[in-house]
């Protein structure tokens, strides 16, 4: 279907283009979103130092991977934005692209982890350490798959020319849900 | 069609800042390698400032290289930065007014019994007891069963209706017609026995031809807590 | 060469009024990207829902005046039943009343409009935002139907009750209203994004920020409060839908978790989200009033940072729904005294109202009738929140019907009123027609004076100690006798003959669109940049050329330079 962009999105009387002003907007929520749900672990995690028995069993070295995943994602997403910057279509596409391999690699390595746990008999009942282990690790998995595939989208635009500017703020969504994890990674795994 | 303040580079960005982003994926990694070897000397050690500054530190050092350099936030308008500064804020706000009521479990005049007894199970699970994984019924459920007080329980659930004193004087009672048994007059007592006492606890009063506003409360308790149960209410009879 | 946004829409712009030529009615109005289309939408789903909402108030006050009766249209209510009854009046007059009309149908309808833009900066978004929203309704209204029943836990949903289906009795219910509750928060922080960043960028070439109409402004302020304190409720409501169907314990304290920490993420979000419906309905009165007196807002820049405040403090105030639920006393302390505090600004502006009707030029049209009842209507609640921000007072207060007074003495003002207010101001640019002003005022005064007899017996009744929440008063034999039930009954005859009344401005709702007077561009000669265009606007509100340039404030009217009494923002010098 036809969808013409209104004269309304082109206008900046803040100065930041509005996808940009958008994607701050968002943030500015999620953090409040993951804030909450983190806070509330902490909060409860301080107060109950007796899960420090059921915390121990989480994969360090796992995360740890997982952490240089996402780290390294969020770098080829800003290279990405590089290059879209100068009109490299492709070039940015193919950044991209290795950028959602990392989502990809990242939920792999997440579903293995997630597995050997739940064999071992650390499902989301077992404690209340792992009820939020996996619904903060969860919801951060969510932000992944939901990213990677707005991404994917926007490559394939990009591969052709076209909007190029949204390679810049799906990158700035991504350093986000990254973000999200190098605090999750202490949180969740290092705090024993 | 003249649009209003275009006229900066049409990204936003001002001109003139040239990140290397390799070099700071390159500290990225140095730092986050140090955040992962630092608690495992941490451990070793013993010293757990180690642990905090190395994990938790650590992991604000990298949150800022990423927003600052990757997001560009160091070169966005003022609003963006007022924005993200605004949301953690509010986020702080939250936790320091939720904390002295979660994270804590005792404080002026109030405190969690039940989160104790949790904190107390789990740490001595921990230390070695052979644990068993009550199966969850329930909150008030699991309370009983960790470490039972009939005293306690007398007075989380009964007092309400009865009284702390057993007076038939709780506040819950007020409006009751029938009114709470008071368990210190003897009148009550006429023709009234221990298995009563149980019948009653267990099964509600309209069991044995009482009212129903007594209900039954046999759910909660496991044989032998009703036997501890009744002998509490026993303990308010008034000597013949 | 980048390309940017500006070179893109360059070559998007021509196609712009050709574009919506070939569309079928399907793809114009049910998925259509208009803000106005969409804006109707929820405006319609809105005063749906407000019409089921206002039925389940009418069965449950049936049943508390006249307990056991059969009631006509349900049947006799179990109490199971008028636990789901109350709870879902509330939380449908709350979240799928209240906020799809005053901030979704008008911010959508008046933002673009007001700031002299064509669109929403998002239009695909704010259609997406809408189907959220729909799908939510959709899911709450099935949430009536299961087995078990609609959810019976109150609107607050305070775990351990709302935990466990053992105890609500409502289990499949329950969490189809959680996940309602949560889509409906989707839905507005997806409409959210468009707002603010609509009216921060795309306002017309001339209009500053305090040119921009206070209604717009308020709409705003709002969703930053919405989507600034939503997120830890959407984190806390996963939490408790996992606790409903996974069995895990996030709020039971012998497993760990906490119920107390349920009743702050509640309120941390619930608290500002009285300001997110307070505001827009200021924001409407005071438009209104200035229109209707001919008088300058007395102080834009006042009541400006005087809602920023209130939306900051706002946040500072939450806890006062939980002085007695067992938290720390100390923080009781704090939030009486943050709570007392918060009456000041909005006070404040209810001054500035008094102050821009001083010594105007008052006409008593519909719409100013409407807005002078909020004033009055809103002071009463407003003030007696006051009894109920000091702690001592709220130990005995707490959970009786004085609370429920208290809130319905300003929710009313604000979903109700505000929205007749709203309505029969823009019903002509809406439509293109005038609304009866005869049947408007016969609605207004059925409204009006029927809604103080219902909810002043309600004070009384909770200054006698009469509890929230229970099903049938005659098993409390203190609040039984008969001059207690005639306060009951009182209210609810109040209030079948204010729903009665209705009808009447569902009348005159069909009636002046059908054969209403035509209104032409501007019948209320007002300053505002949405009467320059047709009534109603067509697909892009102005002709790509005509786009308005600003060259002063909304509110000059009676300007000494003047011959007219009013100055529309757009006229050159």
């Amino acid at each position: 279907m036809a969808h013409a962009r209104p004269i309304a999105t082109t206008r900046s009387a803040t100065g930041i283009p509005t996808p940009r002003l958008a994607v701050w907007w968002i943030l500015a929520s999620e953090v409040v979103i993951f804030g909450g749900l983190l806070g509330a672990y902490l909060m409860h995690r301080i107060g109950h130092p007796e899960w420090a028995e059921a915390a121990s069993h989480t994969q360090t070295w796992i995360g740890a991977v997982n952490t240089f995943v996402l780290l390294t994602s969020s770098f080829t997403a800003v290279l990405a934005h590089q290059a879209a910057e100068k009109g490299k279509g492709k070039e940015a596409a193919k950044l991209l692209a290795f950028t959602i391999l990392g989502a990809l690699t990242f939920l792999m390595i997440k579903s293995y982890e997630w597995t050997i746990e739940i064999m071992a008999g650390y499902t989301i009942t077992a404690n209340t350490f792992w009820s939020f282990y996996y619904t903060a690790a969860g919801l951060h998995a969510l932000h992944v798959i939901a990213g990677a595939i707005i991404m994917g989208f926007i490559a394939v635009d990009a591969y052709r020319g076209r909007e190029l500017h949204r390679v810049e703020i799906i990158g700035i969504y991504w350093h986000f849900v990254d973000v999200v994890w190098i605090f999750l990674f202490p949180l969740l795994y290092i705090a024993k | 069609m003249s649009e209003n303040n275009e006229q900066r580079d049409e990204q936003g960005h001002d001109d003139g800042h040239h990140v290397n982003y390799f070099k700071i994926y390159v500290i990225l990694l140095i730092l986050f390698a140090i955040s992962v070897v630092g608690p495992e000397v941490g451990e070793l050690t013993g010293l757990r400032w180690i642990t905090l500054i190395t994990a938790f530190g650590i992991a604000f050092v990298k949150a800022r290289l990423v927003v600052n350099n990757f997001m560009h936030l160091a070169w966005e308008r003022r609003i963006a930065k007022w924005l993200l500064a605004s949301s953690l804020i509010l986020l702080l706000l939250f936790v320091a007014g939720v904390a002295p009521d979660v994270m804590n479990h005792e404080g002026n005049n109030w405190e969690n019994v039940a989160a104790k007894q949790a904190v107390e199970r789990g740490l001595a699970a921990a230390s070695g007891y052979s644990e068993e994984e009550a199966e969850s019924e329930g909150p008030v459920e699991e309370v009983i069963a960790a470490g039972f007080s009939a005293q306690n329980s007398f007075g989380q659930i009964c007092a309400t209706c009865h009284g702390v004193g057993g007076e038939g004087d709780g506040i819950a009672g007020a409006a009751l017609d029938p009114a709470p048994a008071s368990f210190i007059d003897p009148v009550f007592w006429q023709g009234r026995d221990r298995d009563r006492v149980i019948t009653v606890i267990r099964d509600g009063a309209a069991a044995v031809g009482g009212s129903a506003l007594m209900a039954p409360w046999g759910a909660l308790y496991t044989d032998d807590q009703l036997e501890q149960m009744a002998d509490y209410v026993m303990s308010f009879r008034p000597n013949q | 060469m980048a390309d940017t946004l500006a070179e893109v829409q360059k070559q998007e712009v021509h196609g712009h009024d050709h574009d919506h030529h070939d569309q079928g009615f399907v793809s114009k109005y049910i998925f259509s990207t208009d803000h106005k289309i969409i804006a109707m939408q929820y405006l319609f789903t809105g005063m749906l829902m407000g019409v089921i909402g206002g039925y389940m108030a009418y069965v449950f006050r049936m049943q508390l005046a006249f307990p056991g009766i059969s009631v006509p249209g349900f049947g006799q209510v179990s109490p199971g039943e008028y636990n789901s009854l109350i709870t879902n009046h509330g939380s449908i007059m709350i979240f799928w009343v209240a906020m799809p009309v005053l901030i979704a149908a008008f911010g959508n309808y008046l933002i673009p409009l007001m700031i002299g833009a064509d669109d929403m900066v998002f239009p695909r978004i704010n259609r997406l935002s809408f189907q959220v929203f729909f799908v939510s309704s959709v899911v709450l209204l099935l949430s009536l139907f299961v087995e078990g029943g609609g959810f019976g836990g109150a609107w607050t949903s305070y775990p351990p009750l709302s935990a466990s289906g053992d105890y609500n009795l409502t289990q499949l219910g329950a969490s189809l209203w959680l996940i309602a509750v949560a889509l409906e928060f989707v839905a507005f922080l997806l409409g959210g994004i468009n707002f603010i960043t609509t009216l921060m960028n795309s306002r017309a070439p001339g209009m500053k920020a305090y040119d921009i109409p206070m209604v717009c402004w308020m709409i705003v302020i709002a969703s930053i409060l919405f989507m600034l304190s939503v997120g830890p409720l959407l984190a806390g409501a996963v939490m408790l839908l996992f606790d409903q169907t996974l069995n895990t314990g996030f709020y039971d304290p012998a497993r760990g978790g906490d119920p107390i920490l349920w009743q702050h993420l509640f309120w941390f979000f619930g608290h500002p989200e009285v300001y997110v419906v307070l505001l827009p309905a200021i924001g409407i009165t005071v438009d209104v009033m200035a229109t209707f007196s001919r008088k300058k807002l007395f102080g834009y820049k006042l009541v400006l940072y005087t809602a920023v405040a209130t939306g900051v403090l706002s946040f500072f105030v939450w806890a006062h729904h939980q002085f007695i639920a067992g938290i720390d006393p100390r923080m009781a302390n704090v939030f009486t005294v943050t709570t007392l505090l918060i009456s000041v600004p909005i006070a404040e502006m209810l001054f500035v109202m008094i102050a821009t009707l001083y010594g105007g030029s008052i006409t008593l049209t519909t719409p100013m009738l409407w807005a002078l009842a909020f004033l009055a209507e809103f002071l009463i609640g407003g003030v007696t929140g006051i009894f109920l921000g000091a702690s001592g007072a709220d130990i005995y207060f707490h959970d009786t019907y004085f609370v429920l007074a208290h809130f319905h003495y300003t929710f009313f003002p604000i979903a109700i009123i505000g929205t007749f207010c709203a309505f029969t101001y823009w019903f002509p640019k809406m439509f293109g027609k005038m609304m009866n002003e005869t049947l408007g005022k016969i609605h207004f005064w059925g409204t009006i004076i029927p809604f103080n007899f219902i909810f002043i017996p309600l004070f009384v009744l909770g200054m006698g100690g009469q509890h929230r929440r229970i099903y049938n008063f005659e098993h409390f034999p203190e609040i039984a006798g008969p001059e207690y039930f005639q306060l009951r009954q009182i209210a609810t005859i109040a209030l079948l003959i204010m729903l009665a009344f209705q009808a009447v401005f569902f009348f005159n709702v069909v009636m002046s669109w059908w054969k209403g007077e035509k209104a032409g561009r501007n019948p209320w000669r007002a300053n505002t940049l949405e009467w320059t265009t047709e009534s109603p606007p067509p697909h892009g509100n102005w002709p790509v050329e005509d786009l308005p340039t600003v060259y002063r404030g909304p509110y000059e009217y009676g300007h000494p330079d003047r011959e007219e009494d009013y100055w529309p923002q757009n006229l050159p010098g």
